[in-house]
């Protein structure tokens, strides 16, 4: 382990990896720790959806710019991280979430986005398997862009880019301390020894907000615990990531064939919960089969737990803070880490090596929590 | 083997196969006859039928491994529903079976779902083999209500097919047959199921654990065609004897149709009657491979040879010398190198090892056969344990990850026990006592009795198993996962 680097990044996520990547790659001394394996957090376990259709500018904006990385990353990162673009279909129930969907579909179509409004027999064409009575829809919203890819393939890819351009990354690592003085990063602790360093990404989801603490700054980050389901393999049946604000479900058909979804409990409350719920099991498979009544007959095989680090407006944190110098901050993705995570890990870059910023990253600080109430992204699912 | 010709045993010294009634069952639109008792998976084998799947990634025709289904080899289409494990589905009169092309599609019939169904159990346990059938046996006659859940159409796990006579001592019946072990104790279980302290659920599987407050809580799916229903099994103490799976070796053309596991060599010859092969290369010498190569010759059989890696043979010798007197040969530090063949086994290239057990260069031989039959060790069955949040530990003289427990069988969550080979890897005899002890611990634990001395006895029965020499890897297992274990009041 090195003893000294211009960056240290905590979080071996999808973030962490892609930050690493795009530093070292600028040339700077990049040093990763990683408490687990990598994608062990809320990378491994998420839905794996890349989507561009959001209530708020900003979140559209990383999302669009990301997707265009996304259609290259193959190629950049050279490895296969099973990237599809089978569009996103978003399910309106009613009036009132058909003006919502409009107005949003009006910021994008404004960021150059290609949006559609479908009709409730349009749905069928997208995806056949979908249920419209069941569904109990009015209309959708469709982006043909929207896709999906394999999130561990996809931070592995980063990391081992990464490494080809001399980052360090430790797994099993963990981060004991921060040393601050004179309002800047200064040392880095960790359990396998010290480094010195004068920036610091704070990447590491959900313990975001304990590493946080160590240097004295309080993240405004709450932990939901999130349950999400794979079934046995099936030929396919379907491309579209299928989403609904109101219900609350999200599901899709991945390349090997497994149809991954989720669902919030109604009773679920804030906590460091991991445990699986039967109230998951019973919810999502009702609802899922009501969306997609064929899929009765699937076998659920997997159920697993992750967590939202979920912030006052449901918008990240990142970029710095005011009072310590170096630290950067890259969390509070509220569930949407990682499909924006190629912008993300770009714009953050460029305000490290460059000190370069950006309107988004202006308007995505933690100082905007300070007294005035900010605009909050409305469109959540999981 | 010539399609069509007839692979049914009709005369074995130990197991009687009368002719059983024919059923008739469609396989690829083709028109095939089995019988009552048979698994379609053992119907078919018996047909000539070796390929039942293609692989997904290179397109390679596959048979079943495991043949008790614990392996996902076997997957087909009965009755339009895809991703049937068909080793351990029953044949039925009319069925029509149909091979995947590769990924499955779904059935166009309609799906009648049951509701879900809470059930509350003192006692859950989770596996019918010797294990689970004397941890509930134990729990159920100290007047704590059980559930029994087991994934196959029958009870006794691996106990059905083992036609050797046990050894130990007479309180573990040693000197009986393993089937006819499984029969009495089935028939214990009946009496307690009279009496309704036992319910018994088979053709059903535990798919998972889930958050509860002051209870322990599984999902259990019990499968029927298109009915299949959701229990919500709430209880306060759970006793996982779910056994182990078998392990592979790697090697060239270990996927094709004929390279099985010796536990699917044991069952569709001693269970069903079905012949796996004409003529079989025996991989291992511990005391499954040399048990399971003299229960071929007994089905009638040809065992070209037993070839096993260690330097001596690991199983009983006793075992070894009845083979001897047959005239098949072991070969120790010998391994197999590749199998070949098109679409099925057709031979192997056996080769010598070195004391660093690297094949010697020039002593490659080639063995005709259609059968390889790996009995390589097996490994605990642990996804159960690891979903709970138990602790585990990676312990080779337990065949792998374990859970580590106490001397009650208690796990590191207060009210999880664990017993048999799910709990490291040994023989029917220990598995039984650890499951009488799991399900006596279980029932002091809920207060239904204070038979400390009882449970003391069982310990000691243990311990005597386990001395003499072949005792010894066990004995470093269990000292290792006692040492280790702390338990928790989750």
């Amino acid at each position: 382990m090195k003893r000294k680097s211009d960056v240290v990044i905590i979080g071996g996520g999808v973030n962490g990896c892609s930050i690493a990547y795009n530093l070292a790659k600028k040339g700077l001394d990049v040093v990763l720790f990683e408490k687990n394996y990598l994608a062990a957090g809320a990378t491994g376990a998420c839905g794996a959806g890349i989507r561009q259709q959001w209530s708020t500018r900003e979140n559209a904006l990383l999302a669009i710019q990301s997707v265009k990385i996304f259609e290259r990353l193959n190629r950049i990162l050279g490895q296969d991280i099973e990237f599809r673009q089978g569009g996103y279909l978003i399910a309106v129930h009613d009036s009132q979430g058909m003006e919502q969907a409009k107005k949003n579909v009006t910021m994008q179509r404004s960021l150059g986005l290609k949006v559609n409004i479908l009709q409730p027999e349009e749905i069928p064409k997208v995806a056949a398997i979908l249920d419209v009575n069941g569904m109990r829809v009015i209309g959708a919203t469709f982006c043909p862009t929207d896709g999906h890819a394999n999130p561990f393939k996809t931070t592995f890819a980063y990391a081992h880019a990464a490494r080809n351009y001399g980052a360090e990354i430790n797994t099993h690592t963990s981060v004991v301390g921060l040393k601050v003085a004179g309002k800047a990063i200064r040392t880095v602790v960790t359990d396998k020894g010290t480094i010195h360093t004068d920036v610091v990404v704070n990447a590491a989801g959900i313990d975001s907000k304990e590493i946080a603490k160590m240097a004295k700054v309080n993240l405004p980050l709450k932990p939901f615990r999130k349950e999400i389901m794979a079934t046995e393999r099936l030929a396919p049946l379907f491309e579209a990531m299928v989403i609904s604000f109101k219900d609350g479900i999200y599901f899709s058909q991945q390349k090997e064939g497994q149809i991954v979804g989720g669902i919030p409990i109604p009773e679920e409350t804030e906590g460091y919960k991991t445990m699986p719920t039967f109230a998951f099991l019973q919810h999502m498979s009702q609802t899922l089969t009501r969306y997609a009544p064929v899929l009765k007959h699937v076998n659920l095989l997997r159920h697993w737990t992750g967590f939202y680090d979920v912030t006052p407006d449901a918008r990240p944190i990142l970029g710095v803070v005011k009072d310590v110098k170096g630290f950067i901050q890259c969390n509070g993705f509220s569930g949407h880490g990682f499909m924006i995570s190629p912008m993300v890990s770009k714009l953050l870059t460029d305000l490290i090596a460059e000190g370069k910023t950006s309107e988004v990253l202006e308007s995505l600080s933690l100082d905007r929590f300070k007294g005035k109430v900010t605009e909050k992204e409305l469109s959540v699912v999981g | 083997m010539v399609r069509g010709r007839c692979v049914r045993i009709r005369t074995h010294p130990i197991i009687d196969f009368p002719k059983r009634k024919q059923l008739s069952f469609c396989f690829q639109k083709k028109r095939l006859v089995g019988e009552e008792g048979d698994t379609i998976a053992s119907a078919l084998h018996a047909a000539g039928i070796r390929t039942l799947t293609t692989s997904l990634k290179y397109d390679n025709p596959r048979g079943f491994f495991c043949g008790i289904g614990k392996c996902s080899s076997c997957l087909m289409r009965v009755n339009g529903i895809p991703n049937v494990r068909i080793c351990i589905a029953p044949l039925k009169e009319g069925i029509c079976v149909e091979m995947q092309d590769k990924l499955a599609r779904l059935p166009v019939a309609e799906f009648f779902g049951e509701p879900t169904k809470t059930l509350d159990f003192d006692v859950l346990v989770v596996g019918a083999g010797p294990a689970g059938l004397c941890a509930a046996l134990e729990s159920a006659s100290r007047n704590a209500p059980v559930l029994l859940v087991d994934e196959n159409q029958c009870l006794g796990g691996q106990l059905v097919k083992q036609t050797h006579k046990f050894f130990g001592s007479r309180e573990e019946r040693a000197g009986t047959r393993g089937i006819d072990i499984a029969k009495d104790l089935e028939c214990e279980l009946h009496r307690l199921q009279r009496e309704g302290k036992i319910q018994v659920m088979t053709d059903a599987t535990v798919i998972g654990y889930y958050e509860s407050k002051n209870r322990h809580r599984f999902g259990v799916v019990k499968r029927c065609e298109y009915k299949s229903r959701l229990y919500d099994v709430r209880c306060k103490a759970v006793i996982l004897a779910c056994g182990a799976m078998e392990n592979m070796l790697l090697f060239p053309g270990n996927d094709l149709p004929g390279v099985y596991g010796a536990g699917a060599v044991q069952t569709l010859m001693n269970v069903y009657g079905v012949k796996p092969g004409d003529r079989v290369l025996m991989v291992g010498a511990g005391n499954v491979g040399l048990i399971v190569s003299y229960q071929l010759l007994q089905a009638g059989i040809m065992v070209d040879r037993v070839v096993e890696a260690a330097p001596v043979i690991g199983g009983y010798h006793v075992h070894a010398a009845k083979l001897r007197r047959c005239g098949v040969p072991i070969f120790t530090s010998h391994s197999i190198k590749e199998v070949y063949g098109d679409e099925k086994v057709e031979g192997a290239i056996v080769v010598k090892l070195d004391e660093q057990w690297k094949p010697v260069k020039g002593s490659e031989e080639d063995v005709p056969c259609d059968t390889i039959c790996l009995a390589v060790g097996l490994t605990p069955s642990t996804r159960l344990l690891s979903q709970i949040g138990v602790d585990l530990e990676f312990i080779p003289e337990a065949g792998g990850y374990v859970a580590l427990h106490d001397e009650s069988m208690q796990t590191s969550v207060r009210g999880v026990y664990v017993a048999g080979d799910a709990s490291g890897i040994e023989e029917a005899s220990t598995a039984m006592i650890e499951g009488k002890i799991a399900g006596l611990a279980a029932a002091m634990q809920l207060g239904r009795i204070r038979k400390k001395n009882l449970l003391v006895q069982y310990q000691n029965q243990l311990s005597q198993l386990r001395a003499g020499p072949f005792g010894e890897k066990p004995r470093i297992a269990k000292e290792k996962i006692a040492k280790h274990v702390e338990i928790g009041h989750v």
